[in-house]
């Protein structure tokens, strides 16, 4: 039971690690209509700046900042210089051409900081473990992770729901032409929106950069995950990135920690545990195949 | 489809001077020796095959398949695995039926393509209920779970690969000269080059093309988008799955980074690099990634963000590809 | 009646407070031209795409040729002999015109997963569809491309597309809409010898077409139909003339 408890908890950590990846993708979606596979390397970019920062400030916090203002600014700069260009190509070209940004960051970043991976130290105040109830011990940084998955997703429902600027954004999905009729800078919009994105997913290359280890080409399984984390909650929706993410986050985590054991236990032979991991890694895209089949615009897609 | 009969004989010319210079390569290298110039002019061959499979999904069809490694590497892991077997004379499995491995080509092609096309004929029914960006993201997904599928199953090498010592034969050639596999190869490529400017001639090509360029209008006439692309995925999967019957051969050697995402990416950019719904684009695409990677991999270890900005360069400034930039016509229809 | 080949029984379809289409009923009669009237915003393009499966009626009930069709999709019922033309013209820009209605020659006869025969070589698809051509008065634009073409020219590659799925009920949405004075008394010749090889309903702006051809008329207003019958009928019904004619009372 308290392994359990302690692998949903691990779950939620890692779906909100996919929900920060996953929320900037869904708005640039949504709003620009853009597929944009280099959005992993923002999550990269994010984690290189904070191990950078904090290795010659010493302060993690210091590095954190860093590394949403990195990947903000690296995400405002690629919109402005390519991405702009790319909102009335076909996705083709989109596809095409931020996979050719993916190489020129991913190599960039092997010039810049070499192919080692770096490691990130934390202070004292985040490391250790807190006492649950039960007597679990859980890594305080963890449960951090979940903390500032929690604030961002409120952020983003008041942004979206509350503010100016979130007015626009959902005039923007809804109505593209509308909206630089209501006399809206739309370049200056989206400008916004994908440095917003950036700057999230280069949070979220930072705090899972802490956990496990900075280096060149992590932000691309993440992106993937990602994908399939929209595709099961539908474009362009907030709310379906997070429901999405915690689905993927949990059904991976748990997948992966009680299949083995499982079919260890119904199967006989030695190739039980070897089948029940080999199916823990496919158990999110089952699960996404599962939603293609009953929803194929996602849970909260609006397309249908 | 659709260009005058001049534009049509102008690219069928175009597709054989690609070709020619191709072979003119391999026999310049024989002579000479270069046996390295010989692997590369193979690898050329096989990466075309595979972005002629992608090409009739992607520049006919108009399903941008980022998940195209998959069926590369399912025909790569195909022939690794009977290949294998053969060589332990072990059977692969005795249920439902007893299947001995094999060493022959040709028994190999033909299971390798069966299991790209059965993968395709699962991932495309699924993936096509979607479309756009969701199709690319699912597609992509799929891959990758077949990628992770690969690294987590241990008895054929998992996360190491799988090598096989001997490249298996062809009736009547030495399989391991190279300039004779090259041979292979060439020729498998101008079979598919083949049937698929007879596809997109054909009564499927018409409708599959109309399809992609107005499907409320195709399905004003009778025609129903959803069954006609996905037989077009699932030919288009099984042309990369021989493609990748052979890389496997090539190398002696199947990893699941024949599956990685990166192999997605690649076998598009040969597509798209070539220039799309062209004949030889793939050809002209994979020639030029080769040789770019050799040449850019001498001036720079960094060599990749090189070919970064140049395909940048060429989404931003030359969407039709080189074959576009050639004809200096329109994209294609 | 008998002689209805195509009939809507109080097909309703509303989006969200909506109602855009409100308990219509109207049939097809044999040989006839129906012409389908009534301001914009009155929900004429979406009862059109309920008929062509484009859109399912929320209730009520299509029946093509004395069976119903509401579980068919599109391409089902073009199959059946449902053929249309679009309100704004579409056709395969990259195609000739003999590739294009050779495309509906190919929708209408099934036989789409042949790979290896040069569609253009194939008789029994170039034969029809170069006959629809000139059927259309497009014989001599058979090698040009469809996105050459002009305005007029493509909307009567549209119509050939249409006779090329050996039409049981034709439904033809705006037919005349961009066409100069001349073209449309072509086409409006063209229509109206049409109607013996299948019937027509037309939805139409320009009244002096529908005048010159309609058999009966039916008129939609805010998705009811107010009234239905002759031109004559309905000339004089005061209701229409109000509402939508623009008369004053």
């Amino acid at each position: 039971m308290v392994l359990f408890i302690e692998q949903a908890l691990n779950g939620l950590q890692y779906g909100m690690m996919l929900f920060l990846m996953a929320a900037g993708l869904t708005l640039v979606f949504g709003v620009m209509g853009l597929i944009n596979l280099a959005h992993g390397s923002l999550y990269m970019v994010g984690a290189f700046a904070c191990a950078w920062v904090a290795a010659a400030t010493g302060s993690f916090f210091l590095g954190l900042v860093a590394s949403l203002v990195a990947a903000a600014v690296a995400g405002a700069l690629v919109e402005v210089v390519v991405i702009r260009r790319l909102y009335h190509r076909d996705h083709l070209d989109q596809v095409l051409a931020t996979f050719a940004l993916i190489l020129v960051f991913s190599e960039g970043t092997r010039w810049l900081f070499g192919s080692f991976p770096l490691y990130l130290t934390l202070p004292p105040v985040l490391s250790g473990a807190v006492m649950l109830p039960g007597g679990l011990q859980y890594p305080l940084f963890r449960l951090a992770i979940i903390g500032i998955g929690a604030v961002v997703a409120l952020g983003l429902f008041f942004l979206i729901n509350r503010t100016r600027l979130g007015i626009r954004i959902r005039a923007g999905e809804a109505d593209r032409e509308m909206i630089a009729a209501l006399g809206v800078n739309i370049e200056r919009l989206y400008t916004i929106v994908f440095a917003l994105g950036a700057a999230l997913a280069g949070l979220a290359g930072a705090l899972v950069g802490t956990i496990q280890s900075v280096q060149v080409g992590m932000g691309e399984p993440v992106l993937i995950l990602a994908f399939v984390v929209i595709i099961i909650g539908g474009i362009g929706s907030i709310k379906g990135a997070l429901i999405g993410a915690l689905l993927v986050g949990m059904t991976d985590v748990l997948g992966k920690a009680l299949l083995p054991g499982l079919f260890a236990r119904v199967m006989v032979g030695s190739d039980a545990a070897t089948v029940g991991s080999a199916l823990a890694s496919m158990l999110i895209y089952i699960l996404m195949a599962l939603v293609l089949l009953v929803r194929p615009q996602g849970l909260y897609g609006q397309r249908g | 489809m659709g260009k005058g009969v001049k534009g049509m004989a102008r690219e069928t010319l175009l597709t054989l001077a690609i070709l020619s210079a191709l072979l003119g390569t391999v026999i310049v290298a024989q002579i000479t020796g270069e046996g390295f110039v010989i692997t590369l002019a193979t690898k050329v061959a096989i990466f075309a095959l595979a972005g002629v499979g992608l090409n009739l999904a992607l520049g006919y069809g108009g399903l941008v398949s980022f998940g195209h490694a998959a069926f590369f590497g399912i025909g790569g892991y195909v022939t690794g695995i009977l290949a294998s077997h053969a060589g332990a004379g072990t059977a692969v499995t005795t249920l439902p039926f007893a299947l001995m491995g094999s060493n022959e080509m040709l028994g190999i092609w033909p299971m390798a393509m069966l299991a790209a096309g059965a993968a395709a004929l699962l991932i495309g029914a699924l993936s096509l209920r979607t479309s756009g960006v969701y199709f690319i993201m699912v597609t992509l997904a799929f891959a990758q779970m077949l990628f992770y599928f690969a690294i987590s199953w241990p008895r054929y090498g998992g996360e190491d690969g799988l090598s096989f010592y001997v490249r298996n034969s062809f009736p009547g050639l030495n399989t391991l000269v190279p300039v004779q596999y090259f041979a292979i190869c060439m020729a498998l490529l101008v079979l598919a080059l083949i049937l698929s400017a007879a596809l997109v001639r054909s009564r499927f090509g018409l409708a599959l093309q109309a399809a992609r360029q107005n499907e409320q209008r195709a399905a004003a006439v009778g025609i129903r988008p959803y069954a006609l692309r996905l037989v077009a995925f699932v030919i288009s999967g099984m042309i990369t799955g021989l493609a990748g019957s052979l890389y496997a051969d090539l190398n002696r050697f199947v990893s699941p980074a024949m599956m990685s995402w990166h192999m997605s990416g690649e076998i598009m950019v040969f597509v798209i690099l070539g220039g799309v719904g062209r004949l030889a684009g793939p050809v002209a695409g994979a020639a030029v990634f080769i040789l770019l990677e050799h040449l850019l991999g001498g001036v720079s270890e960094y060599w990749k963000a090189l070919l970064g900005l140049l395909l940048l360069a060429i989404v931003l400034f030359a969407p039709g590809g080189l074959i576009g930039l050639v004809l200096r016509r329109d994209r294609h229809v | 009646m008998s002689d209805a080949v195509l009939r809507l029984s109080h097909l309703r379809k509303s989006f969200g407070s909506l109602v855009a289409t409100d308990d219509v009923s109207l049939d097809l009669r044999r040989g006839e031209v129906h012409a389908l009237i009534g301001p914009n915003g009155a929900g004429k393009s979406t009862l059109i795409k309920q008929i062509t499966g484009e859109l399912r009626q929320d209730a009520g009930t299509i029946a093509f040729e004395g069976e119903r069709i509401d579980s068919l999709d599109t391409a089902a019922r073009a199959r059946r002999g449902l053929a249309r033309s679009f309100q704004v013209s579409s056709v395969i820009p990259a195609f000739t015109v003999l590739q294009n209605v050779m495309l509906a020659v190919l929708g209408a006869g099934g036989g789409v997963y042949r790979f290896l025969r040069p569609a253009l070589r194939a008789p029994g698809l170039t034969e029809p569809a170069r006959f629809h051509a000139e059927q259309v008065g497009l014989a001599d634009r058979l090698t040009t491309r469809a996105a050459a073409l002009s305005h007029g020219e493509r909307r009567r590659l549209e119509l050939a597309m249409a006779l090329a799925l050996r039409p049981r009920a034709l439904l033809l949405d705006e037919p005349m809409a961009g066409l100069g004075l001349e073209g449309a008394r072509h086409l409006t010749t063209l229509l109206s010898d049409l109607r013996h090889q299948a019937p027509i309903l037309l939805v139409e702006h320009d009244m002096d077409a529908v005048f010159a051809l309609a058999d009966r008329i039916s008129v939609l207003v805010y998705g009811r139909i107010i009234a239905t019958g002759t031109v004559a009928e309905i000339r004089a019904n005061a209701e229409v003339r109000r509402s939508y004619l623009g008369e004053g009372a």
